[in-house]
């Protein structure tokens, strides 16, 4: 009896080459989240967010998709299932980027106009706090250890480490100029996209140290990891870069849509997703084979700005 | 009145140095015109990125590089003294007959935009004739929320349509329009 179940489960994964997931883009031109399936790379729904949405961060453990309207101060969290609208809260200042610390039921929005790192209960969506960056900053990201916060402060120029359980400041890391996006490797080094440098720049978060740079297409916006490499949208450059996340060598350069933007990878690591600006798409790649698997059609304007794939 | 006054002069003393800042949403243009020419001829005319006097906005165009990336040209609006755009070109591809730039400096006064960069491309078209695309993408003047009229969001939509579109009815009145 067991058997045959098995088989057949397999056969179906194997004709399902993705694990199934849902990728969510938001669509900053035409106020609206992309709700495409993984499976078929078939968009299954376009859910109005208003107020220009732009970042984002999946939260799976909460069962939600948390998306920043900058134009409106909006935060608004999204049912992963179906895109219901389960919350919203109205910030202050310029909200821009978001990271969720699902184990500690908080989520993280950058402030541009405040300078600054605003903490809500991911619950109630109340502001429990708040965590002087430098200037302008961006991108946010929690470790995957879960042990630090780091932003991306644009206009400072440097990268802000907080310890992610007390919010004490760490390190204040230069960076090149204008770093917009930050993530983590995955054996937790950090990384800023420096947009007007042309680089990336790679850091120790536990000691502050610069650990290395890589060396990008034009106006790199957005960076993720997918096994052993790392994957870089430029912006300028309608590709991306692909590096060794160890050696931080640049492997090859990506021909994708036009004004890529957002970049996160299918949860078995074996696809990347690129939110392509001006195209109106999110493009597929093969972590692998770097081969282009397809493209999906979104909303005018996709930036997914954050971690866009939950499994 | 006497607020507003100081509010506008605070305005522009500080806007010059939030030439690479910019606002929330970067908004995107597209404009397109089919013409009764060959592909090739569009192209002879616009093609050289040192010279934009196809332009009837264009009084003169200066510059350095040719048409090799990080070639730099200074556009004078209207006429002798006129102000100026400050542009480089990052793609340039003769083959595909396009090439790209970014507005490296620019008064708001004069194009309400930030972080400018635009594409122009010259294809066929299916039964002869050449089709000219001309695509923007750009944030408002203004880098923060709530911004004055003159530097918001559709005021940078409307400055750059502006722009393509008295191009490419200069175009068309010298090749004349695609059938």
């Amino acid at each position: 009896m067991r058997a045959p179940i098995l088989a057949a489960a397999l056969a179906i994964g194997l004709a399902a080459p993705a694990a199934a997931e849902t990728i969510y883009v938001t669509n900053q031109g035409s106020s609206d989240l992309s709700i495409i399936d993984g499976d078929s790379l078939i968009e299954a729904a376009r859910v109005p967010v208003p107020g220009n949405p732009a970042g984002l961060a999946v939260a799976p453990a909460l069962g939600a998709v948390f998306v920043v309207s900058p134009e409106t101060r909006v935060l608004r969290r999204l049912a992963l299932n179906g895109g219901a609208i389960t919350g919203e809260a109205v910030l202050d200042g310029l909200p821009m980027g978001v990271a969720v610390d699902a184990a500690r039921g908080r989520i993280l929005v950058t402030d541009w106009a405040g300078g600054r790192i605003l903490v809500l209960d991911a619950a109630t969506l109340a502001v429990t706090g708040s965590l002087a960056t430098g200037a302008v900053p961006a991108g946010v990201a929690l470790s995957p250890d879960g042990r630090f916060v780091v932003s991306a402060d644009r206009d400072a120029d440097q990268l802000s480490v907080f310890d992610a359980e007390t919010f004490a400041p760490l390190h204040r890391i230069p960076t090149g100029h204008h770093p917009w996006a930050v993530a983590f490797a995955p054996d937790g080094r950090v990384l800023s996209a420096d947009v007007l440098a042309d680089s990336l720049t790679v850091a120790d978060p536990a000691t502050g140290r610069i650990l290395g740079h890589v060396a990008t297409g034009a106006r790199p916006y957005g960076i993720a990891f997918a096994g052993t490499r790392g994957f870089v949208t430029n912006q300028y450059g309608d590709s991306v870069t692909v590096f060794d996340a160890a050696t931080l060598r640049v492997e090859a350069t990506v021909p994708v849509g036009e004004y890529p933007e957002g970049i996160d990878v299918s949860s078995d690591g074996r696809r990347v997703y690129v939110a392509n600006w001006m195209s109106n798409t999110l493009g597929v790649i093969d972590a692998q084979s770097l081969e282009p698997l397809g493209e999906v059609a979104t909303g005018d304007g996709p930036r997914a700005f954050g971690r866009f794939v939950a499994p | 009145m006497r607020l507003i006054r100081f509010l506008s002069i605070m305005l522009l003393a500080v806007l010059p140095t939030l030439a690479l800042a910019h606002g929330p949403t970067r908004q995107k243009v597209t404009l397109g015109t089919d013409l009764a020419a060959a592909p090739a001829e569009v192209w002879a005319a616009i093609g050289d990125f040192q010279d934009m006097g196809w332009h009837p906005a264009i009084f003169a165009t200066t510059g350095a590089g040719g048409n090799t990336v990080d070639a730099t040209r200074v556009l004078t609006l209207g006429a002798e003294g006129g102000p100026v755009i400050n542009e480089i070109l990052y793609k340039y591809d003769a083959a595909k007959m396009s090439y790209s730039y970014r507005i490296t400096e620019v008064d708001v006064a004069v194009l309400p935009v930030t972080n400018y960069s635009s594409t122009i491309t010259v294809t066929a078209r299916d039964g002869g004739g050449a089709h000219v695309e001309w695509r923007g993408a750009f944030y408002r003047g203004f880098p923060n929320n709530d911004p004055p009229e003159a530097l918001n969001d559709d005021a940078a939509i409307a400055a750059v349509s502006g722009v393509y579109q008295a191009g490419l009815d200069a175009l068309t009145a010298r090749f004349g329009a695609g059938q």
